[in-house]
């Protein structure tokens, strides 16, 4: 439905938002985009986990296997305090970035 | 699907990863795949809609992996780097007083230790790639390691007597005939004159006959001077060697035993010294026994005093003389001395030797001189196939290194460097050339039995080949040399790809048209050097087949020939000799499978017997400067027996007795040389056999070739065996049927005449005729199997380049084919170019081989080093082999769908 290119500078603070509330697994966090965005966002396996994989290298975010009760062992994912900082700074960027991009279009408020 | 697990990891390799990482990330997505699977069951879909929905979720399993790859870089080291060098680490600072260097050393040593773990796992993820270039290289190495057992055996290994490089050969020089024998009387005069040798002996060979439990048997020995055991500083096993009181004739009855002999014919018994045995029906004591493996005259079993007389002759050479050089005495200066004292002789002794010189060599070099030039050829040879091999493997891997661009771009890209790049390449062509070389060592090893017995009388000292530690040194050294050769194209291309051009690409090489440019080079010089190598082998075969369709004057099928001694205390006469042989041809001529049945002293193919001569009525010559011939002593049936013609006049016949007049029979070559316009029947010749009187020609036969099948007949005279009598002859009979049946009728006519008496070489003539081709039947098969070697190594290399080339061009043949491209025109686009590349080769090779035909020209008989026939029948083959190799591919290019080629892109 979007471009990948649209979906690319996305990707990394969509997990990152999923994850503030709860630690989630990859699975969760796929399906979550996709039923929440009503079906107009997915992302595949492919592009999804070494965005995690990244995530987690730069220290945004830790992977924990848990094993919940009556449930498979899982990679669930948190965010860690400096990914809650990188978070907030991007979530605030978007919100500018989308406010510019509609004052520009004059569309705003529609 | 009940493990994912397992699913994932088939699918999906990270190399470089750590294990522990690539084992979580692998975890993990088959959790992933298993939710996704448990989601379509939860839907109501059947297991195999739900395992295929599950697979739908990662499709490009090769991008998914360089996409972790480059998302978890950190962890993108092996695990060597991050468990063993701290290790390595704290085990050095631990240790101050530790010098720098060797710090630097371990960490070298845990470097190359990673780059060899790394090259292991990336060589075991192609497999089919690492079994064709371990194969290649292992043809290679093992052929060469192979030929290079037998160089070192023959040629390298030094004789396995104390300081053999002491130990020379003296020959005395005649002016007609070069390196010779020397005559009893000069050796003497040698070992008095000269001031170069500790020591010098005579030898030469004999054979006796033994009556044993077995019946009569004929065994080798050899008759030395007293002290050649000491001038070979080998002492014997038991007992004692000869002493100089015993070197005398009428003092000489004892006798050393060889270990082999002493063992099998006396038990082993060590009673045995100072016991007496029999030999050609003279009581002999043994004083000794010599060590197990003394490799001096191997085919002797006993040895014996040579026991010169007084007064030796000076006109007849039969002794092989070997000397010790004195400390400090080089060969050259030995050689010096040896033709001054000849000279001397020579003007001394004008009537038996005039003109004569002497030479010394090393004892070694005359062993083995004339197998040299062959060898040293066989082992060019196998270097070219080591080329041919390394280009091969070279290509693979260039093949490898451009669709493992994206690989090393990576590796780039995380900081290795390029020396870091070159050497991780390179120690991945080593790891694969010491595989390659094991296997070549077995291969060796397995081939090493034929070869000895293949060398078996064509090659001296053939039992000294073995895979000794020389062998397995040279295996290694080749090994990483070539691995170091062929790993160094690919390394260096693979050093030059640069990051961004290589993603860029989407994946495919950005060297693509360099790397085109040497994979093709690569190509053609292997298709130049099995060229030269198959020429080489046409040639040598041509050589051959023209050698085994010589005509050598008679005809050997049907023939079985054996020899017969006569010990001089039963048969001391001439008549006595003449008698016995009389009777054995009556017996088999008797015989009903004999058709005829004759004796000689020397058989054909068994080298020469000159004797000079001098021609009725002609003036007499200065010594040593008449003419000479071959000399044969042959009964009536001989030429008949061996389909010798009769040109003119008369054969030999009964009624050519010991006191009738004197009769010769000489051959064409002979009536061609000394009558050459006069009729030669009636004339006379004084033959220097020892009898008074002229020989008057009667008759005259077709030439033979007496010393092999290349050399031409030479002139040749024969006298009736009755008119000088031999003690020792060969006996020759014709049958219908498969001589080797005669065998045992032969036998028992023989010991109804003498009990005591063995008949003993008993061979076909056909086999001896083609044992004198047994040395060129060596260097034919080897030469032919190395160039066979070559010419597959050079079709798998095409057929790898041209196979490559398909699957890179596969959407530009569906994109021709889309717009109307015929499956001809692929085909011919493909083997095309294919064999452009083949044709380049050809050429180069045939300019290569033409260049260096002059080093088989020495080993050609009858074919020059430039004949057409075999330089255009190597093109055909190996064009014909190289379009094969082009099709097979082609084939498969042919098939392209067009729709499913463009869709790739």
């Amino acid at each position: 439905m979007f471009s990948s290119e649209l979906k690319k500078g996305s990707t990394e603070m969509l997990v990152l938002s999923l994850l503030e509330s709860q630690p989630r697994h990859g699975y969760e966090i796929g399906k979550l985009i996709e039923s929440r965005s009503g079906g107009r966002l997915t992302f595949a396996l492919p592009s999804l986990y070494p965005t995690l994989l990244r995530l987690e290298n730069r220290g945004w975010i830790k992977g924990r296997w848990v094993e919940k009760a009556g449930q498979r062992e899982r990679c669930f994912y948190r965010l860690t305090p400096e990914g809650r900082r990188v978070l907030a700074k991007q979530q605030d960027n978007w919100k500018a970035y989308v406010a510019a991009v509609n004052e520009v279009m004059g569309t705003n408020g529609v | 699907m009940c493990d994912w697990e397992a699913f994932v990891r088939a699918q999906f390799r990270l190399p470089g990863l750590a294990p522990e990482r690539e084992a979580r990330i692998v975890r993990e997505l088959a959790a992933q795949l298993e939710d996704f699977y448990r989601e379509a069951i939860a839907t109501g879909a059947s297991e195999a809609d739900a395992d295929a929905h599950a697979c739908r979720q990662i499709h490009d399993w090769e991008r998914m992996a360089q996409d972790v790859w480059l998302a978890d870089r950190r962890h993108a080291r092996p695990t060597f780097e991050r468990t063993i060098e701290p290790r390595l680490e704290r085990l050095t600072s631990g240790q101050q007083a530790l010098p720098h260097p060797s710090r630097g050393g371990l960490l070298v040593v845990a470097n190359i230790l990673r780059d060899t773990r790394y090259a292991i796992r990336q060589l075991t993820q192609t497999p089919g790639f690492t079994v064709v270039a371990i194969l290649a290289l292992a043809l290679g190495i093992g052929a060469s390691s192979a030929i290079f057992s037998v160089v070192n055996g023959v040629l390298l290994r030094p004789l396995a007597y104390p300081n053999p490089s002491d130990l020379v050969r003296v020959h005395e020089i005649l002016q007609k005939f070069g390196r010779f024998s020397v005559a009893p009387a000069t050796f003497l005069d040698w070992r008095q004159q000269n001031t170069v040798f500790e020591r010098i002996g005579a030898l030469n060979s004999t054979g006796a006959t033994l009556v044993g439990a077995a019946g009569a048997e004929r065994i080798a020995g050899g008759l030395v001077s007293w002290d050649m055991f000491d001038l070979l500083q080998v002492a014997p096993a038991l007992g004692r060697t000869f002493r100089a009181e015993e070197d005398v004739p009428g003092k000489d009855g004892v006798i050393i035993l060889s270990h082999g002999t002493w063992q099998r014919r006396f038990a082993g018994d060590r009673n045995i010294l100072g016991q007496s045995v029999t030999l050609s029906g003279t009581p002999v004591t043994v004083i000794g026994v010599m060590p197990a493996g003394f490799p001096f005259m191997s085919d002797a079993e006993f040895w014996r005093p040579l026991a010169l007389p007084a007064n030796p002759t000076r006109g007849g050479h039969f002794l092989a003389v070997i000397a010790r050089l004195k400390p400090g005495v080089t060969v050259q200066q030995a050689g010096a001395e040896m033709k001054t004292i000849s000279e001397r002789l020579a003007v001394q002794y004008p009537d038996a030797s005039a003109n004569e010189s002497a030479e010394v060599i090393g004892l070694q070099d005359s062993v083995v001189a004339g197998i040299r030039p062959a060898l040293l050829t066989l082992l060019s040879a196998v270097g070219v196939v080591i080329l041919i091999a390394c280009a091969n493997v070279a290509n693979l891997l260039l093949v490898r290194a451009s669709v493992r661009g994206k690989e090393i771009a990576i590796r780039a890209a995380l900081g290795a460097g390029r020396r870091r790049l070159i050497l991780q390449m390179l120690s991945e062509s080593i790891v694969l050339a010491l595989a390659g070389g094991s296997v070549g060592l077995l291969l060796a090893y397995l081939v090493i039995r034929p070869i000895q017995t293949l060398s078996a009388g064509s090659i001296p000292r053939s039992n000294d080949i073995s895979i000794d530690s020389s062998v397995l040194l040279f295996a290694l050294l080749v090994s990483l040399a070539t691995g170091i050769l062929f790993g160094l194209a690919p390394a260096w291309q693979a050093s030059r790809s640069t990051i961004g051009s290589v993603l860029k690409e989407g994946g495919r090489s950005s060297t693509a048209s360099s790397g085109r440019w040497v994979r093709n080079s690569l190509l053609v010089a292997e298709v130049a050097m099995s060229i030269v190598l198959l020429v080489g082998a046409a040639l040598l075969l041509r050589s051959f087949a023209r050698l085994t369709s010589v005509d050598p004057g008679f005809r050997p099928e049907h023939v079985l020939a054996f020899r017969v001694a006569l010990p001089n205390t039963a048969y001391p006469q001439d008549h006595h000799r003449i008698a016995f042989f009389n009777k054995l041809l009556e017996g088999l001529d008797a015989l009903p499978e004999v058709t005829s049945a004759g004796t000689t002293q020397t058989l054909p193919m068994r080298g020469d017997y000159i004797l000079s001569f001098t021609i009725q009525g002609q003036p007499a010559p200065k010594p040593n400067e008449g003419p000479s011939a071959n000399y044969r002593v042959a009964s009536p049936n001989y030429f008949q027996t061996l389909s010798i013609p009769l040109l003119r006049g008369r054969a030999f016949t009964d009624r050519d007795g010991e006191k009738s007049p004197m009769v010769a029979v000489v051959d064409q070559k002979f009536v061609e040389r000394h009558f050459p316009d006069r009729d030669p029947i009636g004339q006379g010749i004084d033959i220097g056999n020892g009898t008074d009187g002229f020989y008057e020609i009667v008759g005259v036969v077709g030439s033979i070739r007496l010393n092999d099948l290349e050399t031409s007949p030479a002139p040749t005279m024969y006298v009736p065996f009755t008119q000088d009598s031999f003690s020792s002859a060969w006996v020759v009979s014709r049958t219908n049927g498969d001589p080797a049946a005669l065998w045992t009728s032969i036998r028992q006519a023989v010991q109804a005449i003498d009990r005591s008496l063995p008949a003993f070489a008993m061979t076909p003539l056909a086999d001896v005729v083609s044992d004198s081709l047994a040395q060129r039947r060596f260097s034919m098969l080897l030469l032919g199997l190395f160039a066979f070697i070559a010419l597959f190594l050079a079709a798998v290399g095409l057929y790898g380049v041209v196979a490559y080339t398909v699957s890179q061009r596969t959407q530009e043949i569906g994109l021709r084919m889309a717009i109307g491209a015929q499956r001809g025109d692929v085909l011919r686009l493909v083997v095309g170019g294919g064999m452009k590349l083949a044709i380049a080769g050809v050429a180069i090779g045939i300019a290569c081989a033409l260049a260096l035909a002059h080093l088989v020209a020495t080993m050609l008989y009858e074919v020059t080093p430039f004949d057409p026939a075999s330089y255009s029948a190597t093109a055909l083959v190996l064009l014909a082999v190289a379009a094969l190799a082009c099709y097979v591919p082609a084939r498969r290019a042919m098939r392209v769908d067009p729709i499913v080629a463009l869709r790739q892109e």
